[in-house]
C-alpha cells in the first residue's frame, strides 16, 4: 500500500488541479451567461480557488520529483516527446503549470482584457485536458499491464479529475465564505461579508457540483464493475491484479467515495438552497464531502498502482 | 578385473577397482560444514564490486588464477578467479575442454559461481577464539594463535594421558572436500588424522552420512562397493530405471553427472523411468515417466514387481541360479530352513505367509497395483535395463533393505554385469588414481558407526560390536572426550535431532574439549570451546581430485589466489604448530611445506598416471584431463557374470547374496532396539516412523524427507545472498495437504514433531507425493526465543534413530505435522 | 541494418539451477534484488487418488530469460529520456548519463529486462555482455550454463539453426515486443496463453 506514494500524490493532485481549473471555468461561464454577472464579480468568487489550484499543482509536481531515482537528470524526460507518453505528460504538465501561472498572474494584476484572459483560461484548460489524457495514456498504452491497458484507465482518470475538481472547488468556495465571515467577525464589520450576488453564484455552483458529483459517482460505479469483469476474463496477470480490488482497502475506498460524492453530495444540494441564512452546514458538508472523496480517491490511486501485475515473467 | 573395494568407507562412489588409490570421494550427503551466524547478513554488498567492467579491463593488475570449489556435492569444478589489488573481483567457470563426453568442460554450478560471496562472507571467522560462556552461548574471547595451540596441545596430552587415544575423535565433516592437504573427509586423509595418528591415534568411524545404509547393504549383498554402470553407459540400455537418483539436483557441475546423463540421453534417447517421492528436476529433464511413491517404500515396490515377474515367469532364472545365493529355496546355504528364500518371501511361502502381490504393495507405496504390474512387465521384458539408485532410498531406518531390494531387482532381471545394465547401486564413474603419500594409518583399531558419535560421547563404554556396530574392538573403552571438528557442520546442524544434540554438547563434563576449525561461523562452530579460523581454498594452494564425471578423469591444481584474509591460517600450518607442541613436527611435515607436499603428491601420482603434467605446467593449465575414449563406460561385474567361479565376489558364498549368510547370523546375535529387525533377505520392513505408521498416526500423519537443494551443498554455501535469492529455502508440500491446512504457496508454515519445530516457507507443489513434505537439507538451525527453528533445518525434526545393520543415519525417516504459521 | 543479436534457450536442458543468473550477477556486480537473468518454474497438472494409492499427471518446466533485445523494444519506446535505446546491433542498453530512474521501462517490459538499481538511482539491464563480446568472449550467462542450454548470436542464424519458437509459457505474447529469442521447447512446454499452468516460484522472478 502506498508504495508509489509520490506517483499517487502527483497524479491525484495534478488531476484535481486540472479538474478544479475546468470547474472554475464552468462557474465563470455559467455565472456570466446564465447569472448575468460581470467578470469582476465572478472573479471575486473564483480567484481564491484559482490560486489554491496553483498551489496544489505545484505540490503535485514536486511530489513527482521524488519518484525519480536520479532527479538531477529530470530535464531529460522531455527528450522523447515524439514517442513517450511520459515525456508528453511532463510537457503538458509544465505547459499547464506555466499557462496557469500566467493566467493567475493576469487575474491578480488584471492584466489584459477579460476576453484575452478568457482565451488564456480556455487554452490552459485545454492543455490541462491534454495533461490528463497523456497521463492516462502512460498507463493505458502498456500492453504488459492488463489492469492498466484498458479504456478504464482514461475513464477513471477523467472521473477523478472532474469529481475531485468539483468537490475541491465546492470546498474552496465555502472555505472562502467562512474565512471571510470569520475575518469580518474579527473586524466587527457591519457589512455582509460576501455580497448576495456572490452567495447566489456560490449556491448555484454548489448545486451544480452536487449534481455533478452524484453523476460522476454513478459513472464510477459503472466503470468499476466493468473493469473487474474485464480483469476476470483476462489471463493470470489480470486475475492477480483483480485481487487488489477485493480487500478491505478497496471496500473503504468505495465507501468513502460513495459517502462523500453520493450522500454528502445530496446534502450539499439540499443545504445549498439555504446557505444564505446559514452557510455553516453547507461549508461543513462540502468540506467533509471533499475530504472523504479525496481520501477515497487517494486510496483508489494507491490500489491502481498496486494492481500493476505484468504479464510474462 | 572385479572392481570391488574392501574398504567401503574409503570408496563410496568411485568404482573401487579403478581408483582404489585415490582418496578422492564424493559422498553426497549430510556433512558439509559451513557457516553462519551473527546477524549481519550480506545484503548486496559486493566486496570487490568497486571495479566496473570497463575499469576492470583498464586496470593493469587484473590477473586470472585457477582455483577450485572443494565441497561435498559429488562434482568438483575448477574456478578461474580474477584478482585485482589482492581481492577476487570475478569468479569464472572453466573455459577449457569442450562439449564432448570424455573431455567436457567442467563448468561450475550456481554455487561455485557465487564463491566470491562465500570468500568475503561477513560470517568469516577472523581470529582464534575461546568460549567464555556455556557452550553455544555465543560469548567468545579472542585469543592469540600461540595461546590456542598451547591450549589444544595441552588438552590433547591431558586427555590421552587420562583416557587414552580412543577418547580423541575426528568428527565427520565434508566442508572441505577433494583437496589433498586441505581435505576434511574421509577422516583418514585429513591432516588432523596424520597429526593424531602420529600422536598415538584416535577413535575411527566408518561409513558416512551420505551412504551409511547402502554401504552396509553392498557389504552383505556384493561383498563391497561396486557402483552401478556409469550414466554414459545408458546409451547401451533400452530402458533406464532410477530409484531416488537425482543427478540434475545433486550432481550439478557442467562436467558432472547431469551433463553426462543429459548428453547421453540426447544421443541415445533411451526411455527413462524415475521412481521418487518428488518430481525431481531429473524426472523433469531426464525422465519419460515418473512413478511417485511414499518415502521408504522402494523395497515394497520391488517386492510387488518381483511377484509379477516370478508368477509370470519373467525372471532370469539362469542368472539367478548361476550367480546368486538365496533367490529360491534350492539356492539357500546349508542349514537354512526351506521357505527362507526371496522367492518364498515374495510368494508368501515364507514365515510371514503373505504374498507380496502388487495389491499388497499398492497401499504401502501409494503406487496403484496396475502401475506396479505394468512396470514389472516392462522392466522384466526389456533388455538390457540400466537400474540404479541414488542415496535417498537408503537414508531410512530400513535403508539397508531398501538398497538391497533394488540390487535384487537387477539380479531378478539379469541386468548385472552387462553393458546397458546395472547393479542397482549408484552410478559408477571413472576416477584418476592420484596417490596420496600424505596419508598415514591410524594405530587405533576401534571404530564406531559415523552417526553413533553422540552415543559414544554419552555412553561410549556401553557400546559393543553387537549392540552398536563397534568394529576393531568388542567394546569401547572410554567415551569420546575430545572432538576435533574440521570443516564439519555435523557436530550440530547436520546431525540428527539438533535440540537433543545441543543438550548433550552443553554438558562439558561429557565431551571435555571441542575444537572447531572452520572459515565461517557455522551452527556447529557455535558449540566449540576453541574456534580456529581456517583459510578457504582460494587462500592456499592444493591439488584437487576430480568429481564424478562419467568417463572422464581429471584433476585440478588450485593455486593460491589471494593472501589469507584476517588472521586466518591454513590447516597445514595449524597441524604443524600443534605437532611442534606434541614433539612430532618432523614426522608430521617430513620437512615439506604445503607446496612441497603437493609437488611430492604429483610426483608420486605420476607412477600410475605417467602423463600427469609437471607442477609448473599444471599450475598454468589449472585443470588436466585424462583423455578417455567415450565408448568405454563403466560396467562392473562383467568378469564375475562371465565366470563366478573364477571371479567370485568377496561374500561368504562368492555369489550375489540375495540371502545374506552374515545377516542371517546377525539377525540372531545382534541386540537391536525395540521394533527393529535384521533380515537375511531384502524384505520390506516397516519400522519406526515409516510410511505405514504415518497413515495410522493422527498426531504426526506426514512423512518428512529432506531433499538436496541447489542453494547449498549440504550446509556449505548457506546464507550466501545470491544463492538465497536464487534458491530460497522453501519446504515442499502437496496441494491436498496444504489445502487441508489452509496453507498457500510462499506462506509460512510450521513443521513439527516431539523433537522440534521449524518455521519455513511453503512451496505448495504437485511435484511431491501426497502425505509427504520435504524440507530442504542443510538449512542452518536458528532458534528464536520460543525455540522455534526459524532457519528451518530439517535436523530439528530428525532423530538419532539408526538403521539396524550399519547403524546409519535414518534422516529421511521422520513423521511430522504441519500447520499454518 | 547491421546484424541483429539475440538469445537461444534450450528448455530441454534447463534444470533451473540459475548458474546463468549468478554468473550474470558476478559479472556485473549486481546486488540482491537486481537480477538481469531470471529463471521461472512453470507447472500444472493434477493428481488422482484411489483408496491408498495416488497417480500424478503433472508437468513442470523452467524458463530462463534475460533481455531479448526485441525487434520492438517497448522499453525504449516509452523511455522519456531516450536513455533506453537500441544499438545498431539490436542490443538494447541504458545510457546512464540520461536515465532519470523513473522506472517506466520496467512497467512496459513483459520480460522484466530493465531493472532498477536503487544504489545507482537508474535503470540497468542486460547488454549481452558487450565488453566480453568485444574481447571475443561469450556473454557470462552463456559461458556459465553447466548444461549448455544458452546460446547467443545473430538472430537470423539462431533461427536458422534452432527454429523460431518464442511463445512458451510463462513468456508473454511475442507480438507485444517481437523478442529476438529462440527456444527449443521442453516436451511439457505450454504455448503462451494456454492458461494450463502457473509460475510456481513467483517470488524468484
Amino acid at each position: 500500500m502506498f508504495t508509489d506514494l509520490s506517483m499517487v500524490v502527483f497524479t491525484v493532485f495534478a488531476q484535481m488541479s486540472v479538474g478544479a481549473f475546468i470547474v472554475l471555468g464552468a462557474v465563470q461561464v455559467y455565472a456570466r451567461v446564465q447569472g448575468g454577472r460581470s467578470a469582476e464579480d465572478v472573479d471575486r468568487v473564483t480567484d481564491p480557488a484559482l490560486y489554491a489550484v496553483g498551489v496544489t499543482l505545484a505540490l503535485g509536481l514536486i511530489a513527482s520529483i521524488f519518484h525519480l531515482g536520479t532527479p538531477m537528470n529530470a530535464i531529460n524526460v522531455l527528450r522523447h516527446v515524439d514517442s513517450s507518453w511520459l515525456s508528453r505528460e511532463i510537457a503538458f504538465g509544465l505547459a499547464f503549470a506555466g499557462l496557469g501561472f500566467v493566467f493567475a498572474a493576469t487575474q491578480y494584476f488584471k492584466w489584459g482584457s477579460a476576453a484575452l484572459r478568457q482565451a488564456l483560461a480556455a487554452l490552459t484548460a485545454l492543455v490541462g485536458v491534454g495533461l490528463v489524457v497523456s497521463m492516462s495514456m502512460i498507463y493505458a498504452s502498456l500492453d504488459a499491464v492488463p489492469a492498466w491497458s484498458t479504456w478504464v484507465t482514461p475513464a477513471q482518470f477523467a472521473i477523478t479529475t472532474l469529481l475531485l475538481g468539483s468537490l475541491a472547488v465546492g470546498a474552496a468556495f465555502m472555505g472562502t465564505v467562512m474565512w471571510r465571515r470569520r475575518q469580518a467577525a474579527d473586524e466587527e464589520a457591519e457589512e455582509p461579508t460576501t455580497d448576495a450576488g456572490d452567495l447566489e453564484t456560490i449556491s448555484t455552483s454548489l448545486k451544480g457540483i452536487a449534481v455533478a458529483s452524484i453523476v460522476l459517482l454513478g459513472a464510477a460505479f459503472v466503470v468499476i464493475p466493468l473493469h473487474l469483469n474485464e480483469l476476470s476474463q483476462g489471463g493470470a496477470a489480470a486475475v492477480a491484479s483483480a485481487e487488489v480490488f477485493s480487500g478491505a482497502m478497496f471496500a473503504l475506498r468505495l465507501a468513502l467515495v460513495f459517502l462523500g460524492a453520493g450522500l454528502l453530495g445530496f446534502f450539499v444540494y439540499r443545504f445549498a438552497a439555504r446557505m444564505e441564512s446559514n452557510p455553516q452546514p453547507l461549508a461543513v458538508v462540502a468540506t467533509v464531502a471533499f475530504g472523504l472523496v479525496f481520501v477515497g480517491e487517494f486510496i483508489g490511486r494507491s490500489l491502481f498502482y498496486e494492481s500493476m501485475t505484468r504479464i510474462g515473467m | 578385473m572385479t572392481a570391488i573395494s574392501d574398504h567401503p568407507t574409503s570408496s563410496d562412489a568411485s568404482p573401487g577397482g579403478i581408483s582404489r588409490r585415490s582418496f578422492l570421494k564424493w559422498s553426497a550427503v549430510a556433512g558439509g560444514g559451513v557457516a553462519l551466524v551473527s546477524g549481519t547478513r550480506q545484503l548486496g554488498l559486493l566486496p570487490g564490486a568497486g571495479l566496473s567492467a570497463s575499469a576492470q579491463e583498464e586496470a593493469s593488475g587484473v590477473e586470472t588464477i585457477w582455483s577450485s570449489c572443494n565441497v561435498n556435492c559429488g562434482s568438483r569444478c575448477p574456478l578461474r578467479m580474477q584478482v585485482a589489488d589482492g581481492r577476487v573481483v570475478r569468479v569464472l567457470p572453466d573455459n577449457t575442454g569442450d562439449d564432448a563426453l570424455g573431455s567436457q568442460q567442467v563448468r561450475a554450478c550456481v554455487r561455485g559461481l557465487s564463491y566470491r560471496q562465500r570468500l568475503y562472507s561477513p560470517d568469516r571467522i577472523k581470529t582464534p577464539m575461546r568460549r567464555v560462556g556455556e557452550r553455544g552461548s555465543g560469548d567468545w574471547e579472542e585469543i592469540s594463535w600461540e595461546e590456542a595451540y598451547d591450549e589444544i596441545a595441552d588438552s590433547m596430552k591431558r586427555i590421552i594421558e587420562e583416557y587414552g587415544n580412543e577418547a580423541l575423535y575426528l568428527n565427520y565433516g565434508t566442508g572441505t572436500l577433494g583437496g589433498t592437504i586441505t581435505s576434511s573427509w574421509p577422516p583418514i586423509s585429513t591432516p588432523f588424522s596424520r597429526l593424531f595418528s602420529l600422536a598415538g591415534g584416535y577413535l575411527n568411524h566408518y561409513a558416512d552420512y551420505s551412504t551409511a545404509q547402502i554401504q552396509g547393504a553392498v557389504q552383505y549383498h556384493y561383498g563391497g562397493w561396486i557402483g552401478s554402470n556409469s550414466l554414459d553407459d545408458a546409451k547401451n540400455a533400452n530402458l533406464v530405471v532410477m530409484f531416488g537418483n537425482n543427478p540434475f539436483e545433486t550432481r550439478m557441475s557442467g562436467g558432472g553427472e547431469i551433463y553426462v546423463s543429459q548428453q547421453t540421453r540426447e544421443q541415445a534417447k533411451v526411455k527413462t523411468i524415475i521412481i521418487d517421492p518428488r518430481y525431481s528436476d531429473t524426472a523433469m529433464g531426464l525422465g519419460d515417466e515418473w512413478v511417485a511413491l511414499r518415502p521408504g517404500t522402494d523395497s515394497a515396490l520391488v517386492a510387488g514387481m518381483a511377484h509379477v515377474m516370478i508368477t509370470e515367469d519373467l525372471v532370469d532364472q539362469e542368472f539367478l541360479d548361476r550367480c546368486c545365493q538365496g533367490y529360491d529355496d534350492e539356492h539357500l546355504p546349508d542349514g537354512v530352513p526351506a521357505g527362507s528364500s526371496y522367492k518364498a518371501y515374495i510368494l508368501g511361502d515364507g514365515p510371514d505367509g503373505e504374498a507380496k502381490t502388487p495389491e499388497w504393495a499398492a497401499p504401502i507405496t501409494g503406487v496403484p497395483a496396475g502401475t506396479i504390474t505394468r512396470l514389472a512387465r516392462e522392466i522384466a521384458t526389456t533388455k538390457p535395463v540400466l537400474i540404479n539408485q541414488g542415496w535417498g532410498p537408503q537414508r531410512h531406518v530400513n535403508g539397508e533393505n531398501q538398497a538391497r531390494a533394488i540390487f535384487t531387482l537387477c539380479a531378478l532381471t539379469g541386468n548385472v554385469g552387462i553393458p546397458g545394465g546395472g547393479t542397482g547401486e549408484r552410478e559408477g564413474s571413472y576416477g584418476l588414481p592420484l596417490a596420496n603419500p600424505f596419508v598415514i594409518d591410524n594405530p587405533v583399531e576401534a571404530s564406531i558407526p559415523v552417526f553413533a558419535w553422540t552415543d559414544a560421547v554419552e555412553k561410549g563404554p556401553e557400546m559393543t560390536a553387537t549392540n552398536a556396530g563397534v568394529r576393531g574392538v568388542d567394546r569401547l573403552e572410554v567415551p569420546i572426550k575430545f572432538i576435533l571438528n574440521y570443516a564439519s557442520n555435523a557436530l550440530v546442524n547436520q546431525h540428527g535431532d539438533i535440540n537433543r544434540t545441543i543438550e548433550l554438547l552443553k554438558d562439558d563434563s561429557k565431551c571435555e574439549m571441542i575444537v572447531n576449525v572452520e572459515n565461517r561461523m557455522t551452527v556447529s562452530a557455535r558449540y566449540a570451546d576453541i574456534v580456529l579460523p581456517d583459510t578457504t581454498n582460494a587462500e592456499q594452494m592444493d591439488l584437487a581430485s576430480q568429481g564424478s564425471a562419467g568417463n572422464m578423469g581429471y584433476a585440478i591444481l588450485a593455486s593460491q589466489v589471494i593472501e589469507p584474509l584476517y588472521d586466518c591460517r591454513t590447516v597445514y600450518e595449524m597441524c604443524t604448530e600443534l605437532a611442534k607442541r606434541l614433539d612430532i613436527e618432523e614426522e608430521f611435515t617430513e620437512g615439506r611445506t604445503q607446496e612441497e607436499w603437493i609437488r611430492h603428491i604429483l610426483d608420486a601420482s605420476r607412477e600410475d598416471i605417467p602423463d600427469l603434467p609437471s607442477f609448473e605446467d599444471f599450475k598454468e593449465m589449472g585443470i588436466w584431463r585424462e583423455p578417455n575414449p567415450p565408448e568405454v563406460g563403466y560396467v562392473p561385474l562383467q568378469d564375475f557374470r562371465e565366470d563366478p567361479e573364477e571371479h567370485p565376489l568377496p561374500t561368504p558364498s562368492g555369489r550375489i547374496e540375495i540371502f545374506s549368510s552374515e545377516l542371517w547370523e546377525m539377525a540372531e546375535t545382534w541386540e537391536l532396539p525395540e521394533g527393529q529387525r535384521i533380515t537375511a533377505l531384502p524384505e520390506h520392513l516397516s519400522m519406526q516412523e515409516s510410511a505405514e505408521v504415518a497413515r495410522s498416526d493422527d498426531t504426526y500423519p506426514l512423512q518428512c524427507i529432506a531433499h538436496h537443494v541447489k542453494q547449498r551443498t549440504h550446509s556449505t554455501y548457506g546464507h550466501i545472498p545470491w544463492l538465497e535469492e536464487a534458491h530460497p529455502h522453501v519446504a515442499w508440500i502437496h496441494p491436498w495437504d496444504a489445502e487441508e491446512r489452509g496453507i498457500a504457496n510462499d506462506e509460512k508454515m510450521y513443521v513439527f514433531n516431539d523433537r522440534g519445530r521449524i518455521r519455513v516457507s511453503a512451496r505448495v507443489t504437485n511435484r511431491i507425493a501426497p502425505g509427504t513434505v520435504s524440507v530442504p537439507h542443510g538449512a542452518w538451525y536458528e532458534p528464536d526465543e520460543q525455540g522455534v527453528d526459524v532457519g528451518g533445518s530439517p535436523n530439528t525434526l530428525t532423530s538419532w534413530l539408526q538403521s539396524p545393520i550399519h547403524k546409519g543415519n535414518a534422516q529421511h525417516t521422520m513423521l511430522v505435522q504441519v500447520e499454518r504459521a | 541494418m547491421a546484424t541483429q543479436l539475440g538469445f537461444y534457450f534450450d528448455q530441454t536442458r534447463c534444470n533451473g539451477c540459475k548458474a546463468c543468473q549468478v554468473a550474470c550477477k558476478d559479472k556485473h556486480d549486481l546486488p540482491v534484488g537486481v537480477t538481469w537473468r531470471r529463471v521461472a518454474e512453470h507447472g500444472g497438472g493434477s493428481w488422482q487418488s484411489d483408496g491408498d494409492t495416488f497417480s500424478p499427471s503433472v508437468f513442470a518446466t523452467y524458463m530462463s530469460t534475460a533481455c531479448n533485445h526485441c525487434e520492438r523494444p517497448v522499453c525504449a519506446e516509452v523511455c522519456p529520456t531516450t536513455a533506453m535505446h537500441q544499438r545498431d546491433d539490436g542490443v538494447v542498453a541504458v545510457d546512464d548519463d540520461l536515465c532519470v530512474g523513473c522506472r517506466y521501462c520496467e512497467w512496459a517490459c513483459p520480460y522484466s529486462a530493465p531493472q532498477y538499481n536503487a544504489e545507482l538511482g537508474s535503470m540497468t539491464k542486460c547488454d549481452l555482455c558487450t565488453d566480453y563480446r568485444e574481447e571475443g568472449l561469450e556473454p557470462a550467462c552463456v559461458a556459465g550454463c553447466p548444461s549448455r542450454a544458452l546460446d547467443w548470436g545473430p538472430i537470423d542464424e539462431l533461427r536458422e539453426r534452432y527454429g523460431d519458437v518464442d511463445a512458451i509459457e510463462p513468456l508473454p505474447d511475442p507480438a507485444i515486443t517481437e523478442p529476438r529469442l529462440v527456444i527449443t521447447p521442453h516436451r511439457d512446454a505450454q504455448m503462451t496463453g494456454s492458461g494450463t499452468g502457473t509460475i510456481k516460484n513467483p517470488l524468484e522472478v
